[in-house]
């Protein structure tokens, strides 16, 4: 009598591990299946092209002849040459100019629209709805508005009586055009992620500061700033890369002009590979322009301790 | 749990090369195919439409398709400014398709099919066309494209500003300004007609070159072997053309600024503008002022600068003969009358130099004159494609270094020689 139930008793035990087992198995598996989209266009559209660019790199391949190994002649050449550098400079100071200033104006505006204020929603959809537009749409948006000839802003200079302004042909003002035009397209973006980050920490904090009569800037400095140090690294992080690749919207507004001034490297290197055929030499100016960057990322990330709360 | 991991890799390995399988499979065939039983031809056609004649080609097509059962013709129509690279990644993918329209035969020169065996000879083939745009479609004894149209540059100016400023235009080739006295007559039209800007000149070395020519320069040597855009005339050229910005005869905005001149012209606030036969069709519609051509004006010599449109065949599409075929048709006098006549766009034959245009025919006998006064230097210079389209943005960014007070014209033009040189090395 005794000896049946035992075994019964053993066989549920026996089904209930290896149910258990294949329960862990899906666990385990099944976030792979769903990873696997993304891995095989991520493989497919970056991976294979970047191998196939630093290849390229080593050649001197125009995208129609026959390409032939030339060793390290093409990187020889990006260092040789005084207009790569150049454009460096320029896409340098244009992130010099960005980084901090959208950093500065995204988290200012996300601090206070974080508050119980008026309206609150439709400040943060204005400020949220540039992002939503291409860069091209935007960079002929302000060209309308800055245009030398046909643009707002000198329509309204004019009708006042005064002589119009060369926004986009004289170089300091083409620069600050389009820096003006990146902070307005990108700083919505930056706005909701510190939005996230800040509302992150907890209000406690504030309130037991409040109580021991702390200002509003020694919170700022002692709270908001330290416990929002991984969001700030990641904000960083992304609007270093974002303005080291600059393009769409620059090529729309100013088309790089005037005299290459507000020529940045993409758009140096597009013109390489596509617009010269010098895909061999356009390769390895990229190839460089990643090394910049990822030396750049690790200074920021050594800097910042990855971004860890101290 | 390791089976498990080891299928998960085997699987995703499997997806990353059936994509890759897919992305590279039939990169033999071309775009243009042929049925299997040899009946039924498509021909991909590559096009990009200034102005209205995509739709006089797909007329054409129809027509040919009709007497032609065996063949269809597909128009692929791309945007002009990703046209080249399209075309590059298609050639490059091994995909070229049968034919396409290009303006820089050049560059495509090697992939070209040889029209030569289908046309009857080089010789008889090009008695049809302008002599002085051989260089363009004819590489070392090769039949590369047949020209369709040819493109002159030229004056179109605003009547109605030009009328109130009580100045009046040459009426004949004998009587064409100097550059003198159309800096004059803009500055009155300015003055006096209450123009806000004068000559508007597009953004391309190709316009800037109309300049270069009439002061007796030129890109290369006569034989091409070597760089003369920095010898004195090339550099009086410039210097000029920056005085011309300065004085405020040509408005900054345009090279500096990057401002679209048509739409300058367009708005009825400039005198003239410096472009070619192609934008009489773009400015057809324009009824809020008048406007005309009239002759460029001249410096040591006239000039203008020859240009076109052809149609060329590329190898290794496996349909390389009913595409011949199609562009022996297109090559016709009947055709070519048609194609140009409909899209108000000169004829590149001999035979079809007086077309029955219903818009502008004087506008394009001044065109047609501007081309007759074109030395054959600037021919040979912009038909030296292959080396040409490589320093072509050098010769824009040095124009706009200088005009931007950067750096001299001797050096700018010595800078460029420079590059000319290099180009010309890689070409051999």
């Amino acid at each position: 009598m005794v000896e049946p139930i035992i075994k019964e008793h053993a066989a549920i035990k026996t089904a209930k591990k290896s149910s258990f087992r294949s329960d862990k198995l899906k666990r385990q598996i099944v976030p792979y299946f769903f990873v696997l989209p993304n891995f095989v266009i991520f493989f497919t559209f970056i991976v294979v092209p970047a191998i196939v660019g630093l290849y390229y790199s080593f050649t001197d391949y125009d995208g129609l002849s026959e390409m032939n190994f030339v060793g390290i002649e093409n990187y020889k050449e990006v260092f040789q040459s005084s207009e790569y550098w150049k454009i460096f400079a320029n896409t340098f100071k244009y992130a010099f100019a960005v980084v901090p200033l959208i950093f500065i104006c995204s988290l200012g505006i996300a601090m206070l629209l974080i508050k119980e204020i008026k309206a609150k929603g439709f400040f943060r959809a204005i400020f949220y709805w540039p992002t939503m537009i291409s860069a091209i749409i935007v960079g002929v948006t302000w060209k309308w508005i800055f245009g030398d000839s046909f643009g707002v802003l000198n329509y309204l200079i004019e009708s006042l009586g005064f002589k119009p302004i060369k926004w986009l042909s004289d170089p300091v003002f083409a620069n600050m055009t389009v820096v003006v035009g990146t902070i307005w397209a990108r700083i919505g973006f930056f706005m909701v992620i510190f939005m996230a980050g800040l509302q992150s920490i907890p209000t406690s904090y504030y309130e037991a500061a409040q109580m021991d009569g702390a200002s509003k800037f020694r919170m700022f400095r002692s709270i908001t700033l330290p416990l929002l140090k991984p969001t700030s690294f990641l904000v960083l992080i992304l609007l270093l890369i974002e303005s080291f690749k600059q393009y769409p919207l620059v090529l729309a507004l100013t088309g790089g002009g005037p005299a290459k001034q507000t020529t940045y490297l993409v758009q140096y290197i597009y013109e390489f590979g596509f617009k010269k055929g010098e895909l061999g030499y356009a390769s390895a100016m990229s190839v460089v322009l990643f090394v910049v960057i990822a030396i750049f990322t690790v200074i920021q990330f050594k800097w910042t301790k990855g971004g860890t709360i101290d | 749990m390791k089976k498990m991991l080891r299928m998960l890799t085997m699987s995703l390995l499997a997806a990353v090369l059936l994509i890759g399988v897919a992305a590279c499979s039939d990169s033999s065939k071309s775009s243009g195919t042929s049925k299997s039983d040899g009946k039924k031809v498509t021909l991909d056609f590559l096009w990009f439409t200034d102005g209205v004649e995509g739709d006089v080609m797909r007329d054409i097509i129809k027509d040919y398709q009709a007497k032609n059962k065996n063949v269809e013709v597909k128009l692929i129509e791309v945007a002009y400014q990703d046209y080249t690279t399209k075309l590059k990644t298609m050639i490059a993918g091994g995909k070229p398709p049968a034919l396409a329209r290009v303006t820089d035969t050049g560059i495509f020169a090697e992939q070209a099919m040889d029209l030569k065996p289908y046309v009857g000879g080089v010789d008889k083939f090009t008695s049809q066309f302008l002599p002085s745009i051989k260089p363009y479609y004819v590489k070392k004894d090769k039949i590369i494209a047949t020209p369709m149209d040819v493109t002159a540059n030229g004056i179109i100016y605003n009547k109605t500003l030009f009328k109130k400023a009580g100045v009046e235009v040459p009426q004949s080739p004998d009587d064409v300004w100097t550059w003198d006295e159309f800096e004059n007559a803009i500055k009155q039209v300015k003055e006096k007609g209450g123009a806000k800007y004068g000559l508007l000149v597009d953004f391309t070395p190709h316009r800037y070159s109309t300049l270069l020519y009439e002061f007796g320069g030129s890109i290369f040597t006569k034989d091409g072997s070597a760089p003369a855009i920095n010898n004195k005339n090339g550099v009086a050229a410039l210097d000029y053309f920056k005085k011309l910005h300065k004085d405020g005869i040509i408005p900054e905005s345009v090279w500096l600024g990057g401002e679209n001149p048509n739409n300058l012209f367009r708005s009825g606030t400039a005198a003239a503008h410096l472009a070619g036969n192609w934008m009489l069709s773009n400015y057809k519609d324009i009824n809020n002022f008048e406007w005309g051509v009239t002759y460029l004006p001249k410096g040591e010599i006239r000039s203008s600068v020859p240009g076109g449109k052809y149609i060329m065949g590329f190898q290794k599409t496996g349909v390389e003969k009913e595409t011949a075929a199609f562009i022996k048709y297109l090559a016709s006098k009947e055709v070519n009358a048609k194609f140009n006549q409909n899209s108000l766009f000169l004829s590149a034959r001999k035979d079809n130099n007086e077309l029955d245009y219903a818009f502008g025919k004087d506008m394009f006998k001044v065109f047609s004159n501007e081309l007759e006064n074109t030395p054959e230097v600037a021919a040979n210079d912009w038909g030296n494609q292959v080396v040409i389209s490589k320093v072509t943005t050098d010769i824009r960014d040095a124009v706009v270094e200088v005009l931007s007070g950067g750096v001299s014209s001797k050096e700018a033009m010595d800078k460029v020689a420079e590059k000319l040189k290099e180009a010309i090395a890689d070409s051999k």
